[in-house]
Order: C-alpha cells, then sequence, then structure tokens
C-alpha cells in the first residue's frame, strides 16, 4: 500500500470535554482512522498524540511516513458559555421580542427591566456583575417615551464599567447620548423583527454573542463560533445528503439546534438553557426545579439525596462518574436538556405545539414530558452531538432522543460521535466543506437507529408491525404505550408496515402506513406511548416506568 | 518504582500517562480573593492599601431598598455617590435633599427625581486576610492574599478567619454535632468528609468563624443558607460564617493534598472566602509537594482513595457497556480500615494535583 499524502484532525473544544479525531486520505477518498474525547483541563496535543499513536499501531501505512502529526492540519473549533446580558425593554411587548432574540441567539440573559417591574437595585447589581459582557436597551416606536427613565438607570451603572457593551435596539437609539460612545452598537429593534424568527436582530445578537470579549486585566479570550460552525456543517451536510436535517447539539454550557435542507438552514438557536445543567435564570427555574427536571427522568433506584448530589457533581466536573448509573444520570439530564431544548424551539415555531399544549392542559393523573413539534417541521434525520451521547449504547441514546424530541412519524437517527461536524464548519470555503463531507458521512454519522412515534394507538386496540428486510419477513404486534425495537442492523434498509384498527397519527392520519428505513446499531425502535409523552406524576411510578422502557436497552450492554 | 512491584509484572508507568489525567492546582501562591459590592454597598479601601485580618474593607447595606426624592434644580451627586443618614446631598437648610438611612445614589432621572439604594443599617465587612488592595470598583474588590489559597469547589456565607482546629480522625471521617463544644469559639473546624446542618447550626451557636470539608449534602446546604438568610433578616447581625467545600456534593473525603497543608496549619489562623471558593493558609506554611504519579479518585466505586497508577489499559469496557481510558491504580491503605489493592479505574475518574 502507498503512503497516503496527508492527514489531518479535527478538534472540537467544549467546555467541558476537548474531542479530536484524525483523519487519512486512503483510496483516494478521506476516512476517518480515529477519534477520541478528554476533560478539558488535559491538553489538546496529548489527546492529538493519542490519536496518531492509535492509527499508527493499527495500520501505520494509513499515515504519511515523513511527517510528524504535530504538522498536521487542524481544524479546530471551540465554544463557550453564553455571554451574559441585561435586557431593559421600554414596554412588556418589546422585552417580549429582544428577549427570544438574545436567547435563542446563544446569550444568558442574567437579568430583565421593564418601568413596570424596574429593581433598580437588582438591575444595578446585575449590571455591576463582574463576568457582564452586554446591556441590551429596546423600545418600539409605540413606547418611546418610557426610555429616558431606563436609560437613566442603565447609564449610571454602565458609567462605572467600561468593558461592558451597550445594545441600542431600534427606537433605543436615541438614548446613545447617554452613553461613552466606544461602548454603543445600535441594532435593529423590537419592530424590525420578522415574525419567521429569523431577522436582522437575531443575527446581529448571534455574531455578538461569538466574538471574543476582553475582560481588563485577563486575558482575550478565544473567539468561540463553534455553536455557528455547527449550524453551517450541518447545513452543508444536508446538500451532501439531500436530506432535511434536524441537527441537535446539547453540551456542559449551552444546546443548539439547527434545521436545514438542501436549499439551506431553515432555523437555528443556541439557547442556555438547553445546557446539559444550566444555571438557574431570573424569573426561570431555580437550581432545585432544574435538578428535579432531571430525577423526573432517572431511572436509578437510590437514595433520593445521593441521586440530586450526584447530579449536582455534573455541573461541577461533567466528566466524572460517568459509568454505570453516572451514564444513567447523565442521559437523563441530557434528557431534560432536550425537553427544554424542544420547548424553546416549539414556542418559536409557527403552527406547532398546538397538540402538545391540549393535551398539557387535560386533567388527568399523568403529565406531558414534552413538547410536540408540528408535522410540518419533520426532518428526515436526527443528527444528534455533544459528550453526553457518547457514555450510552447506541439503543439507549436513541430512546433518550425520541423520549424528549417528539415527533410523529418516522425518523432515522444519527450521531456525530466523533464530534467532528462542528471543526468541519471552520472550513470557510463551501465547496470543499461540501468535499469533505460528501466523503466522511459515513464514517461521522454513526447510525443509531430508525425511529417511527405512532400516536393514536387506543389502549386495548392492537396494531401489527410487518418489516421485510432483504427478502426476509418479521411481523409483531404493536400495543399501545410501549417501545418495540425491531432488528434492523446498520446498513440494511428495510420496508416497514404498520395496520391499525383505527387511524394512527404518523405525520398523518392513516389506517395503514409503510416507511423505507435504514438499520442502525439500534436496530429500528416503534413507540406508540403516545405524543407528547404522558409520565405517571407519582415519582416511584415515573421511575418504574422509565426503567421498563430503558432495562431492555441496557440489559444487553450490560450482560 | 514500587508501584511496580504491586502488581507483580514489573510494567512501569508510562511516561506519558500523568498527562492523561486531569491535573488539578490544589494551591495557589498570593491569590486573588473578590468581594462583591451591592448596589448600595460602599468600599471602605483603595488601591493599593495594605489590610490585615479584620480591617474593614467594606460597607454592606443590610436589606437595601429604593428611596427617590426631588432634587428640583439643585446640582445632585453623581451615580456611586455614598452618603450618610440625613446628610444633605442638595439644596440648603429645610428643603434639602436627604435620606433617611444610609446608601448609595444608584441615578437621576429625567424628572429629576434621585433614587438611591438606602437601608436602616449598615455593616462593616472585614478582610479575611492580609494582603493588598488590588482593584477598587466595577462592583466589588480584590485583594492579592499574602499566603496560599488552597482552591475548593464552592462555599458559602461571608468571608471569616479565625485559628484551624481539626477535629475528626481523618480525611474521610464525618463529624458528629457532639465534636462541636466552646473550644470552637472563634475557630475554623476542619469537619471531614461532611458535616450535616444540625452540626453547622451548632457550631454557629458557639461562635465556631467557619468550617471545611471535603463534601456537603446538596439539601443541607439548602437548608443552611435559608439558615444564614433567616438570621440575616434579624435586626443584628451573627459573626460572619464560612463553609468551604472542597471536594464537591455528597461524602467526599478531604483531597489528600489538602488534608496534609490542613493538619500542618492547625492552629494558626486561616482566612476562608467564598469568591473564589478558599482557604487562605499563612504564607509561611509548607504545603506538600507535588508528588508524580500519585493520583486521588474523584468517582466511582473508590471515590477519596489515593494512589499511583501503575499500568495504562487503554480502552476498556465499563459497566453500563460505555468503553472509557483506564489504568491500573494502587491504592494506598487508610487508617479507617481500607487495604492496600490495585483497582481498574477510569482515567476520567482520576485526578492529580498540578
Amino acid at each position: 500500500m502507498t503512503q497516503p499524502e496527508a492527514a489531518f484532525f479535527t478538534v472540537d473544544h467544549g467546555t467541558a470535554t476537548t474531542a479530536a479525531a484524525l483523519f487519512g486520505r486512503l483510496g483516494g477518498r478521506w476516512r476517518l482512522l480515529a477519534a477520541g474525547a478528554v476533560p478539558a483541563g488535559i491538553g489538546t496535543e496529548v489527546l492529538l498524540a493519542d490519536l496518531a499513536d492509535r492509527a499508527r499501531s493499527a495500520e501505520a501505512s494509513l499515515l504519511p511516513d515523513d511527517a510528524s502529526w504535530e504538522n498536521w492540519t487542524r481544524l479546530e473549533s471551540t465554544t463557550a458559555p453564553p455571554p451574559p446580558i441585561v435586557l431593559a425593554a421600554t414596554s412588556e411587548r418589546s422585552l417580549a421580542v429582544l428577549e427570544p432574540a438574545f436567547a435563542d441567539a446563544g446569550w444568558r440573559i442574567s437579568a430583565h427591566a421593564t418601568p413596570d417591574r424596574l429593581d433598580a437595585i437588582a438591575v444595578t447589581e446585575a449590571l455591576l456583575a463582574p463576568d457582564l459582557r452586554a446591556v441590551a436597551l429596546g423600545a418600539g416606536s409605540a413606547d418611546r417615551g418610557a426610555l429616558s427613565d431606563l436609560a437613566a438607570v442603565v447609564a449610571a451603572a454602565v458609567a462605572r464599567r467600561n468593558d461592558v457593551r451597550v445594545l441600542l435596539c431600534g427606537e433605543a437609539a436615541v438614548a446613545a447620548t447617554w452613553f461613552p460612545p466606544a461602548q454603543v452598537t445600535q441594532l435593529p429593534g423590537p419592530d424590525d423583527r420578522s415574525s419567521s424568527g429569523g431577522g436582522a436582530l437575531l443575527e446581529i445578537a448571534e455574531r455578538l454573542a461569538g466574538e471574543p470579549w476582553s475582560r481588563a486585566g485577563a486575558q482575550p479570550e478565544r473567539s468561540a463560533r463553534g455553536r455557528a460552525e455547527y449550524r453551517r456543517a450541518v447545513a452543508s451536510l444536508a446538500v451532501v445528503l439531500d436530506l432535511r436535517l434536524d441537527g441537535i447539539d446539547i453540551g456542559a454550557a449551552a444546546g443548539a439546534r439547527v434545521l436545514a435542507g438542501p436549499a439551506g438552514v431553515e432555523r437555528f438557536m443556541v439557547r442556555a438553557e438547553a445546557a446539559l445543567l444550566p444555571a438557574p435564570a431570573p424569573d426561570g427555574r431555580d437550581e432545585e426545579q432544574l435538578i428535579d427536571e432531571v430525577v423526573s427522568w432517572s431511572p436509578v433506584r437510590d437514595d433520593g439525596q445521593t441521586v440530586r448530589d450526584r447530579v449536582r457533581n455534573l455541573r461541577l466536573a461533567p466528566w466524572r462518574d460517568a459509568a454505570g448509573d453516572g451514564a444513567r444520570l447523565r442521559l437523563a439530564a441530557a434528557r431534560a436538556a432536550l425537553v427544554r431544548l424542544e420547548t424553546a424551539w416549539s414556542a418559536g415555531s409557527p403552527g406547532a405545539g398546538t397538540r402538545g399544549a391540549g393535551a398539557a392542559g387535560s386533567p388527568g393523573t399523568e403529565r406531558p414530558a414534552g413538547p410536540v413539534l408540528g408535522a410540518s417541521a419533520s426532518p428526515d434525520m436526527l443528527v444528534a452531538s455533544g459528550g453526553v451521547f457518547a457514555v450510552g449504547p447506541p439503543p439507549v441514546v436513541a430512546l433518550a432522543l425520541i423520549d424528549a424530541v417528539r415527533r410523529p412519524g418516522a425518523v432515522a437517527l444519527v450521531l456525530d460521535h466523533a464530534r467532528a461536524l462542528a471543526p468541519l464548519g471552520s472550513l470557510e470555503d463551501e465547496a470543499d466543506r461540501r468535499r469533505l463531507l460528501a466523503d466522511l458521512a459515513d464514517d461521522l454519522l454513526l447510525p443509531l437507529g430508525g425511529a417511527i412515534l405512532a400516536g393514536g394507538l387506543r389502549p386495548g386496540r392492537k396494531a401489527h408491525l410487518r418489516v421485510e428486510s432483504e427478502g426476509a419477513s418479521s411481523e409483531t404486534i404493536l400495543t399501545p404505550g410501549t417501545v418495540q425495537v425491531v432488528d434492523l442492523p446498520p446498513g440494511l434498509l428495510g420496508s416497514v408496515e404498520i395496520f391499525a384498527p383505527d387511524d394512527l397519527w404518523v405525520g398523518v392520519r392513516a389506517k395503514r402506513v409503510r416507511f423505507e428505513m435504514a438499520g442502525g446499531l439500534g436496530g429500528l425502535l416503534v413507540d406508540t406511548r403516545g405524543i407528547p409523552l404522558r409520565l405517571p406524576q407519582h415519582p416511584e411510578r415515573r421511575r418504574e416506568a422509565l426503567d421498563a422502557w430503558q432495562r431492555p436497552l441496557w440489559t444487553a450492554v450490560d450482560a | 518504582m514500587a508501584a511496580a512491584a504491586v502488581d507483580g509484572r514489573g510494567r512501569l508507568m508510562p511516561t506519558d500517562l500523568p498527562a492523561r489525567v486531569v491535573a488539578r492546582q490544589f494551591a495557589e501562591l498570593e491569590p486573588r480573593a473578590w468581594f462583591r459590592l451591592g448596589a448600595g454597598d460602599a468600599p471602605l479601601v483603595e488601591v493599593g492599601d495594605r489590610v490585615d485580618p479584620d480591617s474593614p474593607i467594606l460597607n454592606r447595606l443590610r436589606h437595601p431598598s429604593v428611596a427617590e426624592a426631588g432634587v428640583r434644580d439643585a446640582a445632585a451627586p453623581e451615580p456611586g455617590a455614598r452618603f450618610e443618614a440625613g446628610e444633605a446631598l442638595a439644596g440648603r437648610g429645610r428643603g434639602a435633599l436627604h435620606f433617611d438611612g444610609p446608601g448609595r445614589v444608584l441615578y437621576r432621572t429625567p424628572g429629576n427625581r434621585l433614587r438611591a439604594a438606602v437601608a436602616r443599617h449598615r455593616e462593616v465587612i472585614l478582610s479575611p486576610v492580609a494582603g493588598v488592595v488590588e482593584a477598587v470598583g466595577r462592583g466589588g474588590v480584590e485583594i492579592r492574599c499574602e499566603g496560599i489559597g488552597l482552591r475548593a469547589a464552592f462555599a458559602v456565607g461571608d468571608p471569616s478567619h479565625g485559628s484551624l482546629v481539626i477535629v475528626v480522625d481523618g480525611p474521610d471521617a464525618e463529624m458528629p454535632p457532639t465534636r462541636v463544644d466552646v473550644r470552637g469559639a472563634g475557630a475554623v473546624l476542619v469537619a471531614g468528609a461532611r458535616v450535616d446542618v444540625e452540626t453547622i447550626t451548632r457550631a454557629r451557636a458557639i461562635g465556631v468563624r467557619g468550617m471545611i470539608v471535603g463534601g456537603m449534602i446538596g439539601k443541607d446546604l439548602r437548608d443552611m443558607a435559608a439558615s444564614l438568610a433567616r438570621q440575616e433578616a434579624a435586626l443584628h447581625a451573627s459573626p460572619p460564617f464560612t463553609l468551604v467545600v472542597l471536594d464537591g456534593y455528597g461524602k467526599r473525603a478531604i483531597p489528600e493534598a489538602h488534608w496534609e497543608c490542613l493538619v500542618a496549619a492547625a492552629g494558626s489562623d486561616v482566612g476562608l472566602c467564598a469568591d473564589p471558593p478558599m482557604v487562605i493558609l499563612d504564607a509561611g506554611q509548607t504545603i506538600s509537594s507535588r508528588r508524580p504519579g500519585r493520583v486521588r479518585v474523584t468517582g466511582g466505586e473508590w471515590l477519596g482513595r489515593s494512589g499511583s497508577m501503575v499500568e495504562h489499559l487503554g480502552l476498556r469496557r465499563r459497566p453500563g457497556g460505555l468503553f472509557m481510558d483506564c489504568a491500573y491504580v494502587a491504592l494506598a491503605g487508610a487508617p479507617g480500615g481500607a487495604q492496600a489493592q490495585v483497582v481498574e479505574v477510569a482515567l476520567a475518574d482520576l485526578e492529580q494535583d498540578a
């Protein structure tokens, strides 16, 4: 075998862990040779040396012979904790527009202020917080009158801070004279934001969130554009695969989501609250509620306080204690984060959530565990990213995804297991990205499996599932409230038919539906648990229900 | 190498193995401590000032509220200006602008109203350490401490200091409430692997100034925070108390390196800070030197035990089907009965001193 001419690394510098992958050119195309991750405190060079050693020891001819690994190209991507911002708006209406724009752009909102609920002490203290990055002052054309009072309190605190950026949105631009010109940036206002959820304000807010910040006396931060690069990579991948992709990245500091199709990015958001265990938010969830959310997804039977302390320790050192019950707790935290991300996503999705909202308000002993995305937003493939998904076997990760993202119909579930998408998104040239992704898509996307979420199967009624693949056929009876796993290995295509006595909800309503599904490591998951998922209110019954769904999937790997 | 003899196979630890284990900087020379200023608080020091333990560093308003008064055309003080109760801020005589309590000007509205953070009472926050003021303003006072800071996971309470007293037999022991007695008044107690809220309440009642523990149950921490808040609401302020948790939530042994430093510092005065969370030892204190290859288990079955890495195992299947980079670790025996043994531990569950 001739020695390849080149190799390169991708490095994803996360807030909790660093992931890297090594690629070499073999047989005229790029291939993944090795991948790994280490806690963020460990030097990147150690990880890269390890990957090079592993690839060399497996097959030395895979790597260039005359170059040391230190000289190989690196595509690097960095994410950082969402920067804190104080939002001040002249009316609740303006605040209601500013807040999702900055929250969706990856800012962490540390305080709000409007004339109706202006706590001058709380706002001043929030503005004096050492880590504060910016304050946004917004006004619509109808409520400019209240601007001067609000600008006065903000300006008084900003006068003591020369490192805080003042973002004047829309009509608030007239307050520019209150602030040092060097600190002011003018942005589009609440009235300018398009109803589609894009909009100039969102775009600029997102760009500002990724800019490096230099605090007085401290080293300037690195530019942290990892989440924007992830979006770019998913968009390029959608073109390469000619599919509509739903990219979900759950990180230790924030969660990101991108919906992209062959025509480009349809929607994108970065949410601080979708972190694995986010910081408590003003007017939002406190620490105990955040832990309750994780515990409510946990199948672990243990002393309640012990479980809660293990969850708290996740925030201190997310890489520790990852095996056994640690993995179950991490995936419980991932489910809670996915639900928060899904809730934020659905809130801004036109026409979405109406079914979920109706179910949430219905009486009974059960409550919906998450919202539901409208069928109009159904993608072909869900691409999961983030170190948290590395702790579970593929079927369990697949179940975690469909537990939280309740979308009726069929979807392929894949995992960006080498966390290489964001670094590949750092390539500026779209053609280069597409060429690389065309070569690497099979290596980068671990096929977790396929999933069919079918709602509407009534208690006492049964449906029939028939799967045909490569001339073989199997038939199973579907009962409501279950997750059934059908063996459909990676690389195989299967024809899946469901016959039901009543209309099923699988994106469309029908008694008989047929899907073409690709196999995966977790096989095919057929979920008849209802949309949205309802979990028992009683903690022990809820834990038992979660355990009953998860145990068969864990048992296979625990054996 | 002793570790090689433990597993009996004569293998030496790969030289690059320590680089694959998270290094925790447990001690820092001349650490910076930060004391936050609320909107109505006022610094009592300036940059370059030298402070000693119990030097006043800032005035804190207790339960401030917003008060406002008209300033008409008079020149009003700038935002951030301090004032005392009844002090004339603008104008003269009976028409002079003043507030009923001490406080700090927040801002002046366009309608010529002066708004200020005002309280009935002010308390003086004292420095827990000796050092030099590095920065004042932007919401706080920063002091470069003369001493060695032992890093902690988190801390709650106001800064304090006191004579260090070890009240447990070992780093993994728990402190029962009965070990708190009047001899602890004014002291900082090293309380082992965890302490409960009952013990803390009792300690605070007799005037203990702080406690240092390896871990803390989250519920106890919440109860303690509520208790501190209730006491703050009382008319008379209680002496400052700080709880410093060195390793995390739950029951967690005090890390070996921290324990050795604390034992060596017993009897001397130590400062406790919450931001960043740390214990500040006297500058003359000797701290244990870093021991290459020595690691501490921070998660899983062997939590809290220390030992030496013996051999890198590479990827190993762990409970739950997860493949993790692992090593054999020769765990040292412990006075509590734990025996020396060689165990397989994931590298992610190990920590070494930086």
